[in-house]
This record gives C-alpha cells, structure tokens and sequence, in this order.
C-alpha cells in the first residue's frame, strides 16, 4: 500500500491497525491449523498420547499448509495486479 | 475490490472516530485479506490431500492451487458482473 498519501496522524492510526490486524490473523491462523491438523490426523483415541504416525502427520500437515498458503500468496498477488490493472484501464477511459 | 461498494459508509459522528481516508484504507485491508484467507481454505479443501505422507506439496496439488486461485478469481469476476447487471436493470 502506498503510504505517502496519508497523513502523519493517519499513518500512525493505520499502522496500529495494522499491527492489531497482525497480531490478530496469527492466532487465527494458528487455532486454525491446530483444528485443521487435528482433524485431518487426530482420529484415534485408543491411546491418550499422539502416535507416531499422527505426529508425522501432524508435522507434515504444518508444514504443507505454510506451503500452500505461501503459493495461494504468489498466485494471489499475480491475479490481484492483474485486476487492479484492468480496474485502472476501465476507470482510464 | 471497491467496485463492489461504490457507495461508502456512513460514517458516524465520534470524535476518535479515524479519517475517512484510513477508514477506506482499513477497509480495503480488511477486503483483500478477507479474500485471501477464503482462498486459502476453499483450495486447501479442493487440492490438498489430507493424508499428509509428504510435507512438501505434490506436483498435483501444486497444479490444482494454481488452477483453484485463478478460477476463483474468475468466478468473482463473473458474480460481480451478474450483480451488476441485475442491478441495472429495474432501473431501465
């Protein structure tokens, strides 16, 4: 975002939003990936501790969720630029 | 995404109530990460296999999240132009 047409009051009351907002998606992203792994892994409860191969699962759950959301990130930001361009274009003419 | 809402807001009086100018910046903030976090979840559920053997993404998956993003973007493309036709036309 372009901070240079923001006042310095205005710059201030965004950056707190935006360090709120921060704060905020990262314990929502966490406790969700805590619920989402846990579904997709968690599924006997024979035993009180995680097995072997739920922790595997687990950890690869985590792991391939940062990598997915990173990729939904580039693809994201390319769709995003591509819109915002025509948006311009149609508002240009 | 402003397109979408064209009118604005109404802001009510309050004093420590932010500008305009950062209520619209929050706002689309608040639009764009609203969007990505849907994607997140409607690819993950689409392309991701929750077997979890491997934690690096699958030459599938990878193709399917590449896919999921554009066709999304293209479905609200879409939505967006049935609306405002519809919109438009009682006016007529």
């Amino acid at each position: 975002m372009d901070f240079s047409r923001f006042s310095g009051k205005e710059r201030v009351q965004l950056n707190q939003y935006i360090q709120k907002k921060e704060m905020n998606d990262f314990m929502h992203l966490y406790s969700n990936l805590v619920q989402r792994c846990f579904e997709d892994c968690s599924n006997d409860f024979t035993s009180r501790a995680l097995s072997t191969n739920e922790k595997t699962c687990t950890e690869n759950c985590v792991g391939k969720f940062l990598k997915h959301s990173e990729r939904i990130g580039a693809r994201f930001a390319e769709q995003n630029a591509e819109m915002m361009e025509q948006q311009a274009k149609q508002a240009g003419r | 995404m402003s397109f979408l809402f064209s009118g604005g807001g109404g802001s009510a009086a309050n004093p420590s109530a932010q500008s305009e100018v950062v209520q619209s910046a929050t706002t689309e903030i608040e639009m764009i990460t609203d969007l990505f976090s849907k994607l997140v979840n409607s690819c993950h559920k689409k392309c991701i296999e929750t077997t979890y053997k491997d934690s690096d993404l699958n030459k599938a998956e990878g193709v399917c999240l590449d896919r999921c993003v554009g066709k999304y973007f293209e479905t609200s493309k879409l939505v967006t132009e049935q609306l405002q036709k519809l919109q438009q036309q009682p006016q007529q």
